[in-house]
């Protein structure tokens, strides 16, 4: 134990052995070991929070349990809740509305994302102002962005107001219950996720626009390509990347959309807005069925699985052709 | 070209800026558009912030609030139980955001500070050694992915009823980490990890390896290295890192609300719980706390716009 002082001696004390802290210290310091540390310590923690829970919701997806009894008295009971799972049709019309939203919006986005960033490019003097505001949206939590629209959509808003000279013409009365009415409550969740995200596939095809070479669109001018060729034969080729890139990031984020549907409608009228993440959250939160659940989340993310390696594929694909590119 | 031919040169100039004098103002009304759209709903809530409760939902809505009004905003900063003068006959719970504010600050700033700490390194050692192989970086890109009500089912069922079950079967003592700060922590760093280790690589990537291989010919131990050489160039992207994280956790809802009931509360779930009120709706202390949520993560935004698109698009776009 006298030892363990030696440390401090490291450079001077050839003869004596090391103590056990400066000997662990020195084992730590070594190449071989020190560029594992921080691998170690990181898996350990993906292990311990990610991988642990997982396999233990693998194992209480295969009992029948809801948390208003005791752990201890679960019984096994094999694949019954997945089979539960498979046979509940709000499952699959939660999971198919996901799909539903995420489409719509996403399209949108890159729509809308798309011709905003070609119109700011053209711009000059005003492209700074105009991308300053327009990136706005994104840095706004999603959730004030839920309340905001909810402001918006109730019956006395300024919506209603807008139209009310249009609707009191038919004879309309202008209070209309937007968030009570499943198709225009579905569009009111659509249209806040893009009034977010536009932001996002804006900036992504505003920087895809800005790499584009000058040389190769001028060669084409000069060679006599329309405005129109020049479009599609150059600059859309050159701008895959970018909007394979959006499409991925975007229908990745859309695909968990939560928040605006908790802030804006709780799933409602009737079930027109649960998204799988609604569904599955109402299903564990408010009925207890966590057995149900953590099957529904094994499946969900079995369904997942597929989309998330196509998503990193196409990451690591696109990121080679743009660092290649350059 | 029967028209163009007979057309000087000065005329044909005259017509073709004509015709980009007109397709300019048809471009500044569509950014125009677009702008009002954008700033409306911002506008909206700001102005409903100022408003009294009379004035929240009346028919025809106020654009302006007719008296503008600080009631709001003193509600939510009130230190105390609201005295005679602040409180409304339909809302009496407790408004402050003290307690919210606290425990987002609390949350936000430790896990983004593990998971910086945690990410930079081993950003660093995937940059310069390829620990965990050829495609770690990106397969760790999965635990972005993965849909975050999958991790809170799990999460739950682990912090409220496997960590208890197990700890008073080994030691007696039932630990929860279900409503704990430290819970919530662990998972905010786990899930933004990814986010850091994507930033960091392309920071730390940038810093040339001949700078260091100089140091370490001269004798500098590893850890020197990267305290003396490579921390310092890159401390600007650790806090633009830091700063981005910080954004995530700060706008993070669906953990928060289903891991937490009732002591932590950070700020979302606050704001969440006075949708769900039922003495009605409170649009206008909402109001209040909407924008001091927003206040703070649009600075800081601003500060690192361009970095912003790095991280949400895992750095694959770079500004």
């Amino acid at each position: 134990m006298t030892h363990t002082t030696t440390g401090t001696h490291l450079a001077s004390g050839k003869t004596r052995p090391l103590g056990a802290p400066a000997r662990l210290a020195k084992w730590l310091a070594s190449e071989r070991v020190f560029r594992l540390i921080p691998f170690v310590l990181v898996e350990g923690l993906f292990i311990v929070t990610i991988l642990i829970p997982f396999a233990l919701t693998i194992w209480i997806s295969m009992l029948k349990w809801r948390a208003n009894r005791p752990f201890e008295t679960a019984v096994f009971s094999g694949l019954d809740n997945y089979a539960g799972v498979l046979e509940n049709e709000q499952f699959w019309f939660s999971v198919g509305r996901t799909f539903y939203f995420a489409g719509v919006a996403v399209a949108l986005e890159l729509l809308i994302g798309f011709f905003l960033a070609m119109m700011v490019t053209n711009c000059t003097r005003s492209k700074k102002l105009y991308t300053t505001i327009f990136l706005v949206p994104m840095m706004i939590v999603p959730i004030v962005v839920g309340y905001n629209f909810s402001m918006i959509y109730i019956d006395s808003g300024p919506l209603n107001q807008l139209l009310s000279p249009f609707l009191e013409r038919f004879g309309i009365d202008p209070r209309i219950r937007w968030l009570s009415h499943p198709v225009a409550a579905q569009w009111a969740i659509i249209i806040a996720d893009v009034w977010q995200w536009t932001s996002l596939t804006f900036l992504i095809f505003l920087s895809g626009f800005a790499a584009l070479p000058r040389q190769l669109i001028n060669a084409a001018r000069v060679m006599g390509a329309s405005p129109m060729q020049i479009f599609f034969r150059v600059q859309l080729p050159l701008l895959k990347p970018a909007i394979a890139i959006a499409v991925v990031i975007r229908s990745m984020e859309a695909l968990k959309m939560f928040d605006p549907v908790v802030l804006l409608t709780f799933g409602g009228p009737g079930t027109s807005t649960q998204t799988v993440a609604y569904f599955l959250w109402e299903q564990v939160w408010q009925f207890n069925k966590f057995s149900f659940g953590a099957a529904a989340s094994i499946l969900l993310l079995f369904l997942f699985s597929f989309l998330i390696f196509a998503g990193i594929f196409t990451i690591i694909r696109q990121r080679n052709a743009i660092a290649g590119g350059r | 070209m029967a028209v163009a031919s007979t057309l000087t040169p000065e005329q044909a100039k005259a017509r073709r800026s004509r015709r980009e004098g007109r397709r300019r103002i048809l471009r500044h009304v569509a950014l125009l558009a677009w702008t009002g759209f954008i700033v409306f709903p911002i506008y909206w809530m700001v102005m409903t912030s100022f408003k009294d409760s009379g004035e929240w939902v009346t028919w025809p809505p106020n654009w302006l609030p007719r008296e503008p009004t600080l009631l709001n905003y003193s509600q939510i900063f009130a230190f105390s139980q609201l005295d005679a003068s602040q409180a409304r006959q339909a809302t009496e719970q407790s408004f402050t955001i003290w307690k919210g504010l606290g425990d987002s600050v609390l949350v936000c700033t430790t896990a983004s500070l593990v998971s910086l700490l945690l990410g930079t390194f081993l950003a660093y050692s995937i940059s310069r050694f390829n620990v965990g192989g050829k495609y770690f970086r990106h397969t760790i890109l999965t635990i972005r992915m993965i849909p975050p009500i999958v991790i809170a089912i799990s999460i739950l069922m682990y912090y409220a009823i496997i960590i208890p079950y197990v700890t008073s079967a080994l030691i007696g003592i039932r630990i929860s980490l279900f409503d704990t700060y430290i819970g919530l922590i662990l998972i905010y760093t786990v899930t933004t990890l990814p986010f850091v280790i994507w930033m960091m690589l392309t920071f730390i990537d940038e810093v040339p390896y001949t700078l260091e291989h100089a140091a370490r010919m001269m004798g500098a131990s590893r850890m020197t290295v990267i305290w003396k050489i490579v921390l310092p160039l890159v401390a600007s992207g650790m806090v633009v890192t830091f700063l981005f994280v910080f954004i995530l956790n700060w706008a993070e809802f669906l953990l928060a609300l289903t891991l937490t009931h009732p002591d932590v509360t950070t700020l979302t779930v606050l704001l969440n719980k006075f949708q769900s009120a039922s003495e009605g709706r409170l649009y206008g202390p909402q109001a209040a706390i909407g924008t001091m949520i927003t206040i703070p993560v649009v600075i800081l935004g601003m500060l690192i716009q361009g970095h912003l698109v790095k991280g949400f698009s895992f750095g694959t776009i770079r500004k």
